[in-house]
């Protein structure tokens, strides 16, 4: 059975979700809509997608898909959402789920009351690192975990921020947690996992490091540090926009062994207990942490060599697995729980570094 | 008669707003993004006293915006466009902001609108090695296969030309070539393409069709005054053109030594070739940033032709030579005033 697709949102990262959707035989693009014909008709050009919308309800009638991809601004999530599985669609939503966890809850709760299937696109967790860790955890190697470390470096001269940093109109600067709030929640969503708290202590502060524009884009603050402080872990989160190289990692303390998740390097390295004494315990571990990585390494040529090694492939490897749900009518591939923890932080945090933002 | 300049604060925009002012037209309405360019024009202030420049801060992605910039004037030299960043980002810079200005205007007559445009819009691609471009050569039919910037420009093109017919006011269109001069870039993509410190040298004795940023100023302001302009297109570069090794060449000598990997045409289409199969066969792993269409867009070396440019008048302010040696020398500048922070 091919599942049929269509996308509402058609800025930048809808063609992640374009050249995604491609790549999978079990489903067909129908159509893309966005409020702006011209940004619809541009992208449906390009990858010759057979209908354009701009106006959502009429895409959904004529098209009837059975998943809707929404790539717009957090504002509009839950509206849309409503409307889409109104219309008997699933939904595919990109990351951040809602304006806030309020509006989150709402959300997850009408796709449930309508009987459909959501998730939302926390690709680098289904990074082939990030399942190995998974596994790992699984197995128990790492113990206990006591305390987790999620640095996530961002560039902003890069297109995304190069955009915001220019328009003082631009979306980012309406959410209340701004330039943080599009991007955090691949920070939050890893240590996430680890929390057996439903609601752990979070301490947060945020500063701009960047120099002064002299408008409204100055109140979009670059650097953020989080302490989150569970009953049993602890957790660090750390966005950085300054610190080059730009590095994205996860670090797990277990009280058996480490492990380093490098999200840019698609590297998972454990730090194992060595029982080699004196100087020799010093001397050993170096080799065995250059072999692991060499591994490591052949492991992604292989990938490489096999085209299995795409900047999204882990929203490849989602997007499989959502589809997949729907046509077995198995368990979504995140859970709703953990996606509403992830929003419920992240408002925790948007609440102690723009007080004045979120009401 | 007050006039507007969109992208004011750009590198042409400048420009055009001092020939504006060496022409007579002291009356203007700057349409800027951002205040930050400002003290830019502040500059051309002091220096031209007798010029009444009015800043106009706006986003014409703003329908409301869009509208505050063209209240009441009957001349409009739109230059604003996205010139990087992802294909959505150029189409609202350039397509969605045009759209509207367009209906910012409306059927306000009288009404001139000059529209600087790209040699970008031309199919090149689809013409022989060495043919001639000029303005009657036939638009790009796969823009969608070139670039985002080229596709963005002819959707741009022709959303003004659409309107023209619906509306009826006078349009006039430039397309200019390489637009050089200080503050522009090291290399041209006709040039070559910068892979880490090393330029993969791919334009040879092809022709490059620069126009210095005060001779492309000088052309609008040309077209955009001429009585029989309007409803015409014109294609801008200068007179003395260099070809990619003289440029490469000059540039060693005035800028810094770059290390330069030249490829010759077949080699190029060669790689687009290789590189366009592996593209298909992995999915996208590599980006086909080469392809046979590219190429042939960009590196199989073309004759220009401006004629019908310097028939209604234009005459080239800066030599190439002039031209070359002083924007060489602005990069140099800009390297060593680098090296000392």
């Amino acid at each position: 059975m091919t599942i049929n697709i269509a996308i509402v949102g058609c800025g930048k990262i809808a063609d992640s979700h374009v050249g995604e959707i491609r790549k999978l035989t079990c489903a067909r693009l129908v159509a893309v809509c966005d409020l702006e014909p011209i940004i619809a008709e541009q992208i449906a050009v390009r990858y010759g997608i057979p209908h354009w919308y701009s106006d959502f309800d009429r895409m959904l009638s004529e098209q009837r898909p059975d998943v809707v991809h929404i790539a717009t601004p957090p504002r509009s999530h839950l509206a849309l959402t409503q409307k889409a599985v109104r219309a008997g669609c699933h939904v595919f939503l990109e990351k951040p789920l809602a304006v806030n966890a309020i509006e989150g809850r709402r959300l997850i709760e009408c796709v449930q009351q309508a009987g459909k299937k959501m998730t939302i696109n926390y690709w680098p967790n289904f990074e082939t690192p990030a399942l190995g860790l998974k596994a790992l955890v699984a197995r128990g190697e790492l113990g206990d975990p006591v305390h987790v470390e999620s640095y996530y470096g961002y560039d902003l001269t890069g297109r995304f921020g190069q955009a915001l940093l220019s328009d003082e109109s631009h979306w980012v600067h309406h959410l209340p947690g701004k330039l943080f709030h599009n991007i955090i929640d691949h920070a939050i969503n890893k240590i996430t996992p680890f929390l057996s708290d439903e609601t752990p202590q979070v301490l947060a502060r945020a500063y701009r490091r960047r120099p002064s524009n002299d408008d409204k884009t100055d109140r979009v603050l670059d650097e953020l540090r989080v302490m989150i402080l569970g009953r049993s872990t602890s957790a660090y989160v750390t966005f950085c926009s300054h610190a080059r190289p730009v590095g994205q990692f996860l670090r797990v303390y277990g009280t058996r062994n480490t492990v380093h998740v490098d999200f840019m390097l698609r590297t998972m390295l454990v730090e194992q207990f060595q029982g080699f004494p004196t100087a020799l315990g010093r001397l050993v571990p170096p080799f065995k942490s250059s072999w692991r990585s060499f591994r490591q390494a052949a492991h992604n040529v292989g990938e490489f060599a096999g085209s299995q090694y795409h900047y999204f492939a882990g929203m490849n490897r989602l997007l499989s697995a959502f589809y997949d749900s729907i046509l077995r009518n198995s368990a979504v591939p995140i859970s709703y729980a953990e996606i509403l923890r992830v929003s419920t932080i992240m408002d925790e945090i948007f609440t102690q570094v723009y007080p004045e933002d979120v009401t | 008669m007050k006039v507007l300049v969109t992208g004011a604060g750009g590198f042409l925009g400048t420009a055009l707003i001092e020939r504006l002012i060496a022409h007579g037209y002291v009356d203007i309405r700057c349409n800027l993004r951002r205040r930050a360019n400002i003290p830019k024009l502040e500059e051309i202030s002091k220096r031209f006293p007798q010029a009444d420049l009015e800043y106009c801060i706006g986003n014409l992605k703003s329908s409301e915006e869009a509208a505050r910039a063209v209240h009441g004037v009957q001349l409009i030299f739109h230059l604003a466009a996205g010139l990087k960043g992802d294909a959505a980002d150029l189409f609202l810079d350039s397509v969605v902001s045009s759209r509207n200005l367009l209906q910012a205007i409306g059927d306000r007559k009288p009404m001139r609108i000059v529209l600087v445009s790209s040699f970008a819009v031309y199919g090149v691609a689809e013409l022989g090695r060495g043919a001639k471009v000029d303005e009657q050569t036939a638009l790009e039919s796969h823009p969608e296969w070139r670039d985002d910037y080229a596709h963005s420009k002819l959707r741009q093109e022709q959303l003004f030309w659409e309107y023209q017919r619906r509306n009826g006011f006078e349009l006039v269109v430039l397309r200019p070539g390489v637009i050089y001069g200080p503050g522009a870039g090291h290399f041209s993509s006709r040039v070559g393409i910068m892979i880490g410190k090393s330029l993969l040298y791919l334009g040879g004795g092809n022709l490059l069709p620069l126009t210095h940023v005060q001779n492309c100023a000088e052309a609008v302001v040309t077209a955009g005054f001429h009585e029989l302009a309007a409803g015409q297109v014109y294609n801008v570069h200068d007179d003395d053109l260099p070809t990619c090794r003289d440029y490469l060449r000059a540039y060693k000598k005035y800028v810094k030594n770059v290390r330069s990997v030249p490829l010759p045409y077949f080699a190029v289409q060669l790689l687009s070739k290789m590189l366009a199969i592996y593209n298909r066969y992995s999915k996208g792993q590599l980006p086909a940033v080469l392809t046979p269409y590219k190429a042939a867009s960009l590196w199989a070396g073309n004759q220009f032709d401006n004629s019908k440019l310097h028939a209604i008048g234009w005459q080239q302010l800066v030599p190439t030579v002039e031209g070359l040696r002083e924007s060489l020398g602005a990069l140099r500048a800009e390297i060593d005033s680098a090296k000392v922070r």
